[in-house]
């Protein structure tokens, strides 16, 4: 899959930009503060509906255009793609209005999908445009929250199993439900015949969600092991990407089931019996926090307090490992989800690295460059061309990126 | 701030309507001059519709829907099947089927559906009422019409706990593929639904 075309307008820094992308490397770069990240940016949010950072989406909108007197400010990002199904048309808008109903000079903020300049809902925009996106923030994947984690977890599945992202948000919508009858219920005005409805379908809703967290993070765990162990630590070290979902209120010993589970693999999510087991162990755990929800007005159990980590040789990683492993893991982890992605739908996704290949020696720089080789598309950003070799600089598209202004200056 | 210059009758009526839900300050002003350059008739008519709207409906006691008559044409309707009822949300929705004519029995609207974040709990709704009206004991089939939205199946799913009555039937509407629709760009969620509900042929 590539794009053949990017259209921005009023983007961060972007007043307008019409942009042609060639297929395999391109080469974005540039000084500081120039606009480089945010092209990768835009990519990435057509592709997850989500920035990288967590942001408010209406800081996307380029700055000078929201700050204008104009009633209504619309921010843009259209995409035309080639994949496997054909071409594709994918547009964004971020829309700023001075809104009628929300108080006088406050401006209500909003989002339209389009796909084939058709109006979809937002999500229908997941799955059109795939990417796996390298950032040097990414090393908060492992000393970070667990919210940062989640929202991993989260980015890449949505742009692979619509079903997923789809249960996530209804979910999501539900939990909320639930968290509200419980605060209710606390003050007196909310009804407690009415909880284990939202228990109950949360459970079923839930279970999905973990089970398709589970199926992935195994996948991953052992293509990631593969790689990191053959190719990057010349079979010195072993890593394991590791499942903590929360099946019990306590810290530890959560999800045995789950872990054990697992081990069945990708035949997981077509096993009734398994989605049953794991529902029915979630509305127990579900029950026995029943006291503990009520009395802190929230859902103690559940998905959306999951969390995963690294294992390197037995250990924590975030906890026992040194920066320079905790940066090859993570390189492990990012060559695994290029390699299932590509598995999963049958055709490698857009890779976009933001600055990473400074921070990786000679022989890891190499091995990277490969997997951008491989890549239908990737667009990389340097500030410094020199940290490539002469042999890849030729065989890579080169443009400038200077003040919300790109410069073609070699396609290949 | 400009000094008001409309009379106040007019900026009245602007207000009014601007308080209806999808009206904002300039669709009512809009839509106010257009009633002040009308005929008579048509603005008596706007007003003696509203008069009636309040002063000649109400609830139906027996199914919630509006009517002007209590109770309402259906539940007086003999012809209609006295042992199968059809729950409901809204009275729009009493609308839709009766326009699909595959249904033949009594209603209840519930006026709403359960959603603890906009604060409606069952005691909001027609819900006592209808457990009531269920143990009165009539019914041998009650299908559960709420929206396939959160909320709606929520509340199905709540009505489904309260109606423990022996011997009853609960069921409820099949979910899958509009009529007309295309496969292709059918959602995942319903396709799959689509997909669970299929029948033999």
């Amino acid at each position: 899959m590539h794009i053949t075309h990017l259209s921005l307008t009023n983007f961060r820094n972007y007043g307008r930009l019409e942009l042609e992308l060639p297929l395999g490397p391109t080469l974005l770069h540039g000084n500081n503060a120039q606009g480089k990240t945010n092209l990768l940016e835009a990519i990435f949010y057509l592709a997850t509906t989500r920035s990288p950072q967590a942001d408010q989406d209406q800081q996307l909108i380029n700055w000078e255009a929201a700050q204008s007197e104009e009633p209504i400010v619309v921010g843009r990002i259209q995409a035309q793609l080639e994949t496997q199904t054909g071409l594709r048309h994918v547009e964004m808008r971020l829309i700023l209005e001075q809104s009628q109903s929300v108080q006088r000079g406050r401006r209500s903020f909003r989002r339209e999908v389009l796909v084939d300049r058709r109006k979809v809902r937002l999500m229908d925009l997941l799955g059109n445009l795939r990417v796996v996106l390298f950032l040097p923030e990414d090393i908060q994947l492992i000393t970070g929250a667990p919210s940062q984690r989640r929202r991993y977890l989260d980015m890449t599945l949505c742009q692979v199993d619509p079903v997923y992202c789809r249960h996530l948000s209804e979910y999501n919508k539900l939990l909320e439900q639930r968290n509200a009858l419980l605060r209710q219920i606390a003050d007196g005005t909310g009804s407690l015949e009415v909880l284990p409805v939202f228990t109950e379908r949360l459970a079923a809703l839930g279970s999905q969600i973990f089970i398709r967290r589970a199926v992935f993070l195994a996948a991953m765990s052992r293509e990631a092991q593969r790689i990191h162990y053959e190719e990057l630590t010349d079979k010195n070290e072993t890593i394991r990407l590791n499942y903590l979902p929360r099946l019990e209120d306590s810290g530890t010993g959560q999800g045995r089931l789950l872990s054990e589970l697992v081990h069945v693999g990708h035949w997981l999510q077509e096993q009734h019996d398994t989605a049953n087991a794991v529902e029915k162990r979630y509305r127990e755990a579900m029950t026995a926090v029943r006291q503990t929800d009520l009395a802190r007005g929230s859902t103690s159990v559940g998905p959306h307090r999951d969390d995963w980590y690294i294992q390197l040789n037995g250990r924590n990683l975030g906890s026992y490992g040194s920066r320079g492993q905790q940066r090859t893991a993570l390189l492990a982890l990012k060559m695994a989800e290029i390699n299932w992605m590509t598995k999963t739908t049958g055709e490698t996704p857009i890779l976009l690295l933001d600055e990473v290949v400074a921070e990786l020696d000679e022989q890891r720089r190499a091995l990277l460059l490969n997997y951008v080789k491989g890549a239908s598309q990737a667009l990389l950003t340097a500030t410094d061309p020199a940290m490539f070799t002469t042999d890849f600089l030729r065989q890579a598209s080169s443009y400038t990126v200077a003040n919300g202004r790109v410069q073609i200056d070699k396609i290949v | 701030m400009a000094q008001n210059v409309l009379p106040q009758p007019v900026q009245k009526l602007i207000n009014e309507l601007g308080r209806l839900p999808g009206i904002g300050p300039k669709s009512a002003a809009r839509l106010t001059f257009y009633l002040l350059r009308a005929g008579d008739e048509q603005a008596l008519a706007l007003a003696q519709a509203l008069t009636d709207l309040k002063q000649r409906t109400r609830f139906c006691s027996v199914c919630f829907n509006i009517t002007e008559d209590d109770p309402c044409v259906i539940c007086q309707d003999d012809g209609r099947d006295p042992t199968m009822l059809c729950v409901v949300e809204e009275p729009l929705d009493v609308v839709a089927i009766e326009r699909s004519r595959a249904f033949n029995g009594r209603y209840h609207v519930l006026h709403g559906a359960i959603s603890p974040v906009e604060g409606v709990g069952p005691e909001d709704l027609r819900i006592a009422e209808l457990v009531a009206r269920v143990d009165g004991g009539q019914f041998s089939e009650i299908i559960l019409a709420t929206n396939p939205t959160l909320e709606g199946e929520s509340t199905s799913l709540y009505l489904q706990r309260r109606l423990t009555h022996p011997g009853l039937r609960l069921t409820r509407l099949a979910r899958g593929l509009p009529v007309g629709g295309d496969l292709e760009y059918t959602d995942e969620i319903t396709l799959g639904r689509a997909m669970e509900g299929r029948q033999a042929m």
